[in-house]
Order: C-alpha cells, then structure tokens, then sequence
C-alpha cells in the first residue's frame, strides 16, 4: 500500500474553504440559538400556561430526535410546506439552530432556577421593580452558572455541524469527502479530515475545560 | 398536498428490522462504552503515570472530533492499514465506542472524585484493599450519582447509531433512506421515523429521571 500525502496539499484550497464553512456554520448556529434559547427559556418560565407547553413540547421534541434525522426532515419536508426549496445552507442553518435552540433553552431555564429565590423576593423587598430584580440580581448571577454550558454546547455543535455534509453542505467533511470520491487517496483524505477537526478542536475543547475551572460553580 | 402513508405500511417488516439494528447498536455500544470508560477512568486514576497523558490526549481529541469522522475514519481509512475490513455494524460498534467512551471516563472519574477522601481514608482503615474500597465503598455510591450522567450516555448511544447510516449500517434511518428513495415519500417516511425515534428516547430519558429520583438518597454522603 502506497500513500500519496501530496494530494492534501494539492486539495488544499477545497480543505480550508470547507474548514471556514464549518466555523462560519458553528458562529452563525450560535449567533441565532441564543436567542433563540432565551426566548423558549422565557416561554417556560412565564406564567402562560400556553406558552409554558409550547415551549416544554418544542424543547422535548428536539432534544429527543438524532440531529441527523432532524437534517433530513428540514430538507425534506420544510420545502413542501413553505412551497419553495432552501438553499442546502440554509436548510442547515435552520436544522442546526432548531437543535441547539433546545439545549440553550434547557440551560438557560436551569441557570435562572439555579438562583435561590430568596435573592430575587429580596431584590423585590428592596423595592427593585421585577425588571430589575432579574436584571440586577438573577441574570448576572445565572450568566456566570450558563457560561460553562454554553461553551460545552459550543463543542458539540462545532462537531455536530459535520453532520450536515448529508444534504451536500460544502463544510470540512463534505468536501474531504468528495475530494476522496474524485481522488480515490481515501486514507489520506479521510486522515486530513479527522487532523483538520481536531487542530480546530482540540484548542476549543481546552478553552472549555479552562472555562469550567474558572467560571464553574462548585456546589 | 396528500399524504400517502402506504409506503411505511407496506414496509413496516424492513423498518422493524431496522429498529431492531438500532436498538441493539446502542445497547452494544452504550454497553461496551461505560465498560472501556470504566477501565480508562480506573487507569488515569490509579494507573501508571506515565500512561495519564495519554489517556487525557485520548480523552480531549474524541472530544475534539466529530464522530462521523471517527465512523468514516474507522470504516474507509483503517482497513487500508490493517488490511482486513468490518461489517459496516462492527465499524459501527467500535467508533462509537471510541467516541463515547471518552465521555464515559470523564463522567466515571467524576463520579469517584465526588466521594469524599474521608470515606477512602476510612475503609482503608478498617483494613480494605484498594480493590474492595473500589467496590464495596466508592463503585456503589458514584454509580447512583453518575445515573443521570449514564442516561445522557445511553441517550447519546441511541442518537448516534443515526449516523451509522453514513457507512451503510441497515439501522432504522438507512432503512428510512432507502424507502424514501424508493417510494418519492420522504415527507411520510421521514416524519414516522422520528415519530420512532422519540417514542424510543423519551421513555429512556424519562424512566433515568424517575430512577434517579428514586434511588438519588442512595447515593448521598
């Protein structure tokens, strides 16, 4: 068995645009989840009881269901009901920001009820309108608890977004594996690939780590 | 638009035996998982020092890596090396163990560490083996703290075995694949098998919670 290693370097330019594509899926899922997750976090915690299961039946729901199959559904059936096909990207987008909307709800919800109420009916006592109280008191305190959550979400989406090379996304895995498909180099490609991700990883899942010793809340 | 549910009627022997596929996927591999995590909890807590930084490089990277490319990795690129391949199931298997097994150390060493040194000075005391202390005082208190853990893990297990279908594993989603392909229904096809899926994980994470709240006095010291 020979290897051919020059092919990753000939490729190089398909690697690294599909690299940047998996970063730039990554940002933008987040930019849109968390608010995303703030929203559905508000929605439970209100005192509709509407809102309350609407928001509790779409966090089950996608919490639930393997992310991959949730890709293929958004591809599959969103164009029926809308009428009109999404470009692949988008229908990623949409797939991925659904996903981690329903995490990032779960830890914000869990981060708000982390604070003891005592805190928020003494901020009340204080004579802090409810505003106030949430945004002085509960949301500062809560943010330091969510933040080592959302950067481990973070990781697993980094990941997750390799899953979308199913519906053809020109992300990192997508394009190694065409190049393999035209190359036939498969172990050198699929190498590269698993190299790539873990260059790009590895650091991220370290800043996690460092993120949860120094923000982390030891009970 | 009409729905024509017919080509999941018609089929539901194939996707019974895909679920079967799945199901026993994720029991292997969530099995196979917490025993490997077991051993690599057990040897970078009590091991040789010099095999730690590896198995934290080991850790970190399968926390780095997306397991499709572990899954793709394993079945495409490894039999190029050893010179043998595996049934897209036991390519399956085995990447799915490496990746989560990784998940399962970190959540076994968290549990040990979470028992308070008091208890291990204690039974070490009273005259225990590491080996006994292991699995008379710590094992059976971390186990009731980590069950929670454990459900994410299985849960993970069973979202995971989704992606075997990259590699052509006859699981519930390759099933699905090849009906929607052959039928032109993917709406119909898609949309029952995530009606399979969440009625396969909801009772799993549900029922953890319930034991866990259960049992959780157990676990408390």
């Amino acid at each position: 068995m020979t290897f051919d290693w020059s092919v990753i370097w000939t490729h190089r330019q398909a690697l690294l645009e599909g690299a940047a594509l998996t970063v730039g899926l990554t940002v933008l899922t987040m930019l849109l989840a968390v608010p995303g997750g703030i929203m559905l976090a508000l929605m439970r915690l209100s005192s509709n009881r509407l809102l309350q299961s609407a928001s509790l039946a779409f966090v089950e729901f996608f919490r639930n269901l393997p992310l991959i199959l949730v890709i293929y559904w958004v591809f599959y059936v969103m164009p029926m009901a809308v009428e009109f096909q999404l470009s692949p990207l988008v229908t990623a987008l949409v797939a991925l920001v659904l996903n981690i909307s329903a995490y990032n709800a779960e830890t914000f919800r869990a981060g708000i009820n982390s604070i003891r109420k005592g805190q928020l009916e003494a901020a009340l006592a204080m004579g802090m309108s409810r505003r106030q109280a949430m945004f002085k008191v509960v949301i500062p305190q809560a943010g330091r608890r969510i933040l080592p959550v959302i950067a481990s979400t973070w990781v697993s989406l980094f990941k997750d977004t390799s899953l979308v090379s199913v519906i053809a996304v020109s992300e990192l895995a997508y394009s190694a594996m065409q190049i393999r498909a035209q190359t036939f180099r498969v172990l050198e490609m699929l190498t590269a690939m698993a190299v790539l991700y873990w260059l790009m990883g590895y650091p991220q899942a370290k800043l996690v780590d460092w993120i949860h010793r120094k923000y982390g809340v030891k009970e | 638009m009409e729905f024509d549910f017919s080509p999941i009627a018609d089929n539901w022997r194939f996707f019974a035996g895909g679920l079967g596929v799945t199901v026993a996927l994720s029991l292997i591999s969530a099995v196979t998982s917490i025993l490997a995590g077991l051993a690599i909890a057990l040897l970078r807590l009590y091991g040789p020092g010099w095999l730690r930084p590896l198995l934290v490089f080991y850790i970190d990277s399968m926390r780095a890596i997306p397991v499709l490319v572990v899954l793709v990795w394993m079945y495409f690129a490894f039999p190029l090396f050893v010179g043998f391949t595996f049934a897209p199931f036991w390519a399956a298997v085995i990447a799915l163990t490496l990746h989560i097994a990784a998940y399962a150390a970190e959540v076994i060493r968290a549990g040990i560490e979470s028992i308070r040194p008091g208890q291990t000075r204690a039974a070490l005391a009273l005259g225990m083996s590491r080996a006994q202390l292991l699995r008379k005082v710590l094992l059976p208190q971390a186990t009731i703290r980590m069950l929670p853990a454990f459900g994410s893990i299985l849960t993970i297990a069973i979202k995971d075995t989704a992606i075997a279908t990259v590699i052509a594993v006859p699981e519930l989603m390759h099933r699905a694949e090849t009906v929607a392909g052959q039928s032109y229904r993917p709406v119909e096809v898609f949309t029952a098998v995530m009606v399979a899926y969440f009625a396969i994980l909801f009772p799993v994470t549900r029922g953890i919670d319930r034991l866990y709240h259960r049992v959780a006095h157990l676990g408390r010291s």
